[in-house]
């Protein structure tokens, strides 16, 4: 049995991002491993490690480029890796994404399956879902714990009002890691090198060939700055005088006393 | 035209969750002229809902009953929703962009061989299906998606429709779930408060936060000593809390602690709406972003666009009269 995380390459998230019609200018942006899936492939390691799975092993569709994204899970530890080459376009629809990922899942003999709860750019927050629903393995999302325990998968969730849910699921599961759930490792420099000898196996999936297919479930027709219904008083300038005009404006709309030098 | 909308009802204590009155408001307001709406109401007892159900005013109300019907995990609600659905023949099916949505939406989709628009604030009819308003990147953008699969599921993110009154339903009915105890594959074992010392935030006239901008805890005692300047409580984005930079008692937000101090400074942080609900009834909020684009800046009373590590020496300088 092993443990397959899903890992999606998304754009660095300090990067200046400009909408072109119905999404970004991906043109020249630089790109790395969504934050969420870091907690997902951490997961998987140290399910691996504690012998509960027998491999770890890290699925990514995308572009050629994506294959960096395999590498880095690779470097960080996991077994191997499994690649869905595809047009960065043909991630727009979640439901396709989900189609072609829960094919080759299907063949990992895979006892959980890691997914990150939402990817830092579309925020779709349903891949791993839309997996589990497609593979009829069992379910859950906002997880912030895992742990084998009689055959069967106990983990936690995060409900509102900081409350936690306690549920169990029969193998195989699949589940959406939620941020904080552990802390992820960085690849080290023997994980680097020993990357370079683990396999990653390619695959062009049909489902995921033509970003313009009819077939897509969802599409994306716009991509715009928010209005913003109140907007704040921007201030600029050398630090001095920006704190200088601030104190009066705090002073006066949050109405408090300001000590010291404020007078 | 008339289209068919099903709603999931969350039962709370002898009523429903407030999201599912938003829902129903939603769902009026996309079935037009009155046009069926429906609400959908798992649970392990029909009798005992009753009286839950009653408040759905004006919704065609199905309890599906059934003893899986006892925890509400994913697996539970999406069974529920796809057996009133199958009865309803609705068009679009609503649920709460809460964990109760982000659990069951994807596995009723699946379903439905569909996708789920997630954290929708706005639904339109178009010629040929449905667009929705979410939001991509974290909030930076308004994302409009469409589809013309029917049904469509959606996730409705909370707040977004102001929630219908309460009144008696238009009618209730109860459908056996399909959800057998053998054939359920996850189950609730418990709910629990997550432990939380509680600095006092929530009772802090002044609150400094840090968000990832920070740079790392090397740099958290320029917020520390802004927030003593100001005789405040320093706070922190979940970004932080997860980096261990700050214990997880001080994250503000939708899975932290809800503040509403005189004063608000958010210093390094986006503006994602998950930190956004967590302080968003301040009455007056400061916001320290290098992005001019952060979406901090739509929730702010003052905005300043600048380094957090030249901005908060300066202004705690002045607060204290360090340099004269
Ligand atoms: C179910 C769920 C629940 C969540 N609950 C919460 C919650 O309770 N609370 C919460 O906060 N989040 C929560 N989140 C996470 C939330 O979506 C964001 O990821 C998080 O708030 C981001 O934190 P941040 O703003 O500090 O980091 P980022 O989004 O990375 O933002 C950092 C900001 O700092 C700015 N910056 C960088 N360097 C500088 C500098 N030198 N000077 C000035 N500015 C700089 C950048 O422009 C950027 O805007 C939740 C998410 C989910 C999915
Ligand atoms: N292209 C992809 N390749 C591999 N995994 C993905 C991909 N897209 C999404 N996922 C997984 O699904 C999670 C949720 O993504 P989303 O539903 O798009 O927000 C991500 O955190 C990944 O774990």
């Amino acid at each position: 049995m092993n443990a397959v995380a899903l890992v999606k390459q998304v754009p660095d998230r300090n990067s200046v991002f400009r909408p072109a019609g119905p999404w970004i200018d991906e043109s020249s942006l630089g790109y790395g491993i969504n934050d969420y899936d870091r907690y997902a492939v951490e997961a998987a390691l140290e399910l691996r490690e504690a012998g509960a799975v027998k491999q770890a092993v890290v699925v990514t569709a995308g572009p050629d480029e994506a294959s960096q994204a395999i590498r880095t899970c690779l470097a960080m530890g996991m077994d191997r890796g499994i690649h869905l080459v595809c047009p960065r376009a043909s991630l727009a629809d979640p439901f396709r994404v989900a189609k072609a990922l829960a094919g080759v899942v299907r063949a990992q003999d895979a006892g959980i399956v890691l997914a990150g709860l939402l990817a830092e750019d579309s925020g779709h927050g349903q891949v791993g879902g839309l997996v589990a629903g497609l593979l009829d393995m069992s379910w859950a999302s906002a997880v912030t714990a895992v742990r084998f325990r009689d055959g069967k998968l106990e983990v936690e969730r995060e409900l509102e009002s900081s409350r936690v849910a306690v549920v169990e699921l029969e193998l195989p599961a699949v589940v959406a890691v939620q941020t904080g759930a552990n802390t992820p490792r960085y690849a080290s420099l023997r994980g680097i090198m020993a990357s370079r000898r683990k396999p990653v196996e390619r695959i062009e999936p049909p489902e995921l060939a033509n970003p313009d297919s009819c077939d897509a479930r969802i599409r994306s027709l716009r991509l715009a700055k928010p209005e913003r219904a109140a907007s704040a008083e921007i201030l600029e300038g050398a630090p001095d005088d920006v704190a200088a005009a601030l104190i009066p404006r705090i002073r006066s709309g949050a109405g408090i006393v300001l000590g010291g030098g404020a007078s | 035209m008339n289209r068919r909308v099903l709603v999931l009802a969350e039962p709370e204590g002898d009523g429903v969750t407030e999201v599912s009155h938003e829902l129903l408001a939603a769902a009026f307001r996309l079935a037009g002229d009155g046009g069926p709406v429906s609400a959908v109401l798992p649970t392990p007892d029909a009798s005992a809902s009753m009286a839950a159900a009653e408040t759905l005013g004006g919704a065609e109300v199905l309890l599906v009953e059934g003893p899986a019907h006892d925890g509400r995990t994913g697996e539970e609600t999406a069974a529920a929703v796809r057996a009133a659905v199958e009865v309803t023949a609705a068009d679009l099916v609503l649920l709460p962009h809460t964990a109760t949505g982000w659990d069951a939406a994807p596995l009723l989709a699946a379903r439905l061989e569909t996708a789920v628009l997630t954290g929708v604030s706005s639904l339109q009819w178009s010629e040929d299906g449905l667009t929705a308003e979410r939001q991509a990147f974290q909030g930076k953008f308004v994302h409009e998606v469409g589809t013309k699969r029917l049904p469509a599921v959606a996730t409705v993110e909370r707040g977004a429709f102001p929630a219908r009154p309460a009144g008696s339903a238009a009618q209730v009915r109860t459908l056996a779930s399909p959800l057998s105890l053998e054939r359920r594959r996850s189950r609730l074992l418990e709910i629990r408060d997550a432990a939380s010392e509680g600095v006092d935030l929530a009772a802090s006239d002044v609150v400094v936060s840090a968000g990832r901008g920070m740079g790392g805890p090397e740099h958290l005692h320029l917020v520390e000593e802004l927030a003593s300047a100001l005789g405040g409580a320093v706070g922190a984005s979940r970004a932080v809390t997860d980096a261990g930079w700050l214990p997880h008692d001080r994250q503000i937000g939708s899975s932290g602690v809800t503040v509403a101090p005189k004063l608000y400074v958010a210093c390094g942080i986006s503006g994602a709406i998950q930190h956004l609900v967590g302080m968003r009834g301040s009455r007056f909020v400061v916001a320290v972003n290098k992005d001019p684009d952060a979406p901090i800046f739509g929730a702010a009373d003052v905005g300043v666009v600048a380094d957090v590590k030249d901005i908060l020496p300066a202004l705690t300088r002045a607060l204290t009269g360090a340099d004269g």
